[in-house]
């Protein structure tokens, strides 16, 4: 649809300190969002003629994050940081990329396979999970032949135990089917790695060069209270929350599993949540019980995301704040929980939770679902010497490479994270492996600073579209609730977005025609008159003043101007002007056509 | 204008006119036009040239209020047509023969419509006058 030229157009120069818009720099991968913003508010109005770019959208950011129509269910990390945030709310990318994804999920199965020479040597990825599977995609581009080993039947990670409700799984499914064939990843699922004599040993007598360690935090972790665990957990209706949605998730749950039944969850985080909901979703009776306090704003704040809480208590789910659970025992056919007071979960110890046992409030339940968190698998770490002497997990946080120098550790097994947390260390890892495994310094230029640009000002501002959720009373089953952007509501949010970033960094204008290059604004220090009217002008702070030889002028900061000329028309002395501006030219050409 | 057809220059801003369009399409179709990346670009120089050049009016096509891609662009020109008005009716300049749009077009068709419409009104107040000194200091 565009003669757009995606090479290269944004990518900018290894800098000390680059520029960026601020949703930008929170994306762990740093994904093009300000480019790809403009283009979708420049899409057709019309769904037939907007595919094609939609397409090329979609094939612009694959190329970065080929889980991109994953994150427009389940991210929007950016969103946190949006300058938008604060005056009407921040832009809804995730809705905007899973708009995209309507259209590009579909479209992936006829997506066509990288050609890559794959001549660089064999590298084994240990996990399969979105960190495993960047790290595998980033070596297959680049040439190495990338072998993903799983111990589960399907790849995917702890992706998978996200509730349908929130992400479906064909979308997840159809991206990594078709990354897989894409960049021709080889992958052994079932395969375990530290178990049935598979280790990395004998994959580097297999002739496997060097390993990136992804095995994520598939574990459950128990009920402790202070050091111990806490009794009663091996009671029949105590069970692991995450196992729930693994099994709801494999469609091996009746849909009225919980029915007549009260279910209590143990957990303030979103996993509960997904737990809770889909318990209720279950049929059950679903009460919350957690350390945490509900006001948003204290250090101990239930950390799930504010939609999960809203979204939950319209679904009916209650929620016990400030409450721990000391002991579970089964009376009368019900389980009961003891639920001391919680008066504080964080101190500068870090998570070191207090009680008030004296004010302790008892729970029924017939179910107990523990979801308190999660752990990596320690056993294999152990076994392959990638623990330290204190028994911590050693991985440079910059290179990420392990106690043992082939191999490279990364996501949630390193540390605990969101999805493209895991996704940017999987890259970070594949350029550690390109590097060891080319003899190149693993470090030098890799740690990255990073500098926000506050909102250009505007006279008016919008405020964001209000969420579209199926009535809470139609909701209790595993459909998505949440209602995607038609085409009109994706333009126009698009064109919310008020790119906060520098222009080096975006040039969609450019790459689609409306703009023919960059034409920062110059100033005539002869001819300026230091009046300020420029500075008054520009919504983006570019002009300045400065001091030269006695006498006030003005000045451009080029990583701010946005080549719009207004203060070209401002300026009452004629002193600016656009670099490479072509429009006088043509302005001369009309008119002395006239005369 | 004198004998035929009423000449309009034509500015538009790209963010909001013909950017789905053939550019060179739409060239062939409207005479004089000018398209510029923003609105708030526009000097009123620029406007005050055209008329010198012998235009018979200046159509300014810019986005819908709160829409500029660069932020208040639109505005700024909306300030300066509304005070230009004001410049040229005290040099005899009808200022109705300048005027702004804000709206949207992305595949340009709404801008030859436009442009014939508003020549059609400038044919009906015939050509500029010569330009005499202001009979009253604006």
């Amino acid at each position: 649809m565009w003669k757009t030229d995606s090479s290269g157009a944004s990518r900018t120069e290894d800098a000390v300190m680059q520029f960026l818009p601020p949703c930008q720099i929170r994306c762990p991968i740093n994904e093009d969002i300000q480019r790809t913003n403009v283009l979708m508010s420049l899409l057709p109005e019309d769904p037939g003629q907007a595919k094609d770019g939609i397409i090329q959208i979609g094939d612009y950011l694959y190329e970065k994050n080929p889980f991109f129509t994953v994150c427009g269910y389940i991210c929007g990390l950016c969103e946190n940081d949006c300058n938008y945030k604060t005056r009407g709310g921040a832009i809804k990318r995730r809705l905007l990329k899973r708009f995209l994804s309507d259209t590009y999920t579909p479209y992936l199965s006829q997506k066509k396979p990288l050609e890559v020479t794959k001549d660089k040597g064999k590298v084994a990825v240990i996990g399969g999970g979105p960190g495993g599977l960047m790290c595998a995609y980033e070596l297959s581009r680049r040439g190495y032949k990338a072998t993903v080993f799983d111990s589960n039947e399907k790849l995917g990670g702890a992706v998978r135990y996200i509730p349908e409700y929130r992400l479906p799984e064909d979308v997840m499914d159809a991206v990594v089917d078709n990354l897989v064939r894409i960049v021709g990843i080889e992958v052994k699922l079932n395969a375990k790695v530290g178990e049935g004599g598979l280790t990395l040993q004998k994959l580097r007598d297999e002739g496997y060069k060097a390993f990136f360690v992804a095995t994520g935090t598939p574990y459950a972790r128990p009920l402790t209270f202070g050091t111990e665990k806490v009794e009663g957990q091996d009671l029949d209706g105590v069970m692991y929350g995450l196992k729930l949605l693994w099994d709801a998730n494999r469609g091996e749950v009746p849909s009225d599993l919980y029915k007549g039944k009260d279910v209590v969850v143990i957990g303030g985080g979103n996993v509960a949540f997904d737990v809770a909901r889909t318990a209720r979703r279950l049929g059950g009776d679903v009460t919350v019980v957690a350390l945490e306090v509900m006001d948003k704003a204290s250090k101990d704040a239930l950390p799930a995301d504010v939609e999960e809480l809203e979204g939950a208590r319209e679904e009916g789910i209650r929620i016990i704040p400030s409450r721990g659970v000391r002991r579970i025992s089964k009376a009368n056919g019900k389980l009961n929980l003891d639920c001391p007071l919680c008066t504080s979960v964080f101190d500068e110890k870090g998570f070191n939770p207090q009680f008030e046992c004296a004010d302790c409030i008892p729970l029924d339940a017939d179910v107990v679902l523990v979801t308190i968190g999660q752990m990596g698998d320690r056993a294999f770490l152990q076994n392959e010497g990638l623990l330290n002497d204190a028994g911590r997990l050693q991985a440079d946080p910059v290179d990420l490479q392990g106690r043992v120098p082939d191999v490279f550790i990364g996501g949630d097994v390193r540390r605990i994270g969101f999805l493209a947390d895991a996704m940017h260390e999987g890259v970070e890892a594949a350029e550690s492996i390109d590097r060891y495994l080319s003899g190149i310094d693993l470090k030098s230029g890799r740690a990255r600073e990073y500098g926000p640009y506050d909102a250009p000002y505007r006279s008016s501002y919008k405020e964001e579209p209000k969420h579209k959720w199926v009535p809470a009373d139609q909701r209790l089953n595993f459909n998505m609730f949440e209602q995607g952007l038609t085409l009109q509501e994706a333009i126009e949010e698009a064109r919310r977005c008020i790119t906060c970033g520098p222009c080096i960094s975006c040039k969609a204008c450019v790459s689609v025609g409306i703009q023919e290059e960059l034409t920062p604004a110059q100033v005539d220090e002869d001819l300026c008159c230091g009046c300020k009217m420029c500075v008054y002008v520009c919504n983006y702070d570019a002009a300045g003043l400065k001091e030269v030889e006695g006498k006030i002028v003005s000045f451009t900061d080029e990583l701010k101007c946005k080549s719009c000329g207004m203060c070209v028309a401002a300026c009452p002395s004629g002193a600016r002007s656009l670099a490479g501006d072509r429009t006088p030219a043509r302005i001369e050409a009309v008119y002395g056509a006239l005369r | 204008m004198a004998d035929g057809e009423p000449r309009l220059v034509c500015f538009s801003c790209n963010f909001g006119w013909g950017y789905l369009a053939d550019r060179n399409a739409l060239a062939s179709q409207v005479k004089n036009w000018i398209p510029v990346v923003c609105t708030g670009k526009i000097d009123i120089t620029h406007v005050l040239d055209a008329f010198k050049a012998g235009a018979d009016g200046v159509l300014i096509l810019g986005c819908p209020e709160g829409e500029c891609h660069f932020q208040d662009g639109n505005i700024e020109c909306k300030k300066k047509v509304f005070l230009l008005g004001k410049l040229l009716e005290d040099y005899g300049i009808e200022k109705d023969r300048l005027r702004i749009e804000l709206s949207s077009d992305p595949d340009g068709s709404k801008l030859p419509q436009i442009v014939k419409q508003m020549t059609e009104s400038i044919a009906r107040l015939g050509p500029v006058k010569k330009v005499e000194a202001p009979s009253k200091v604006a």
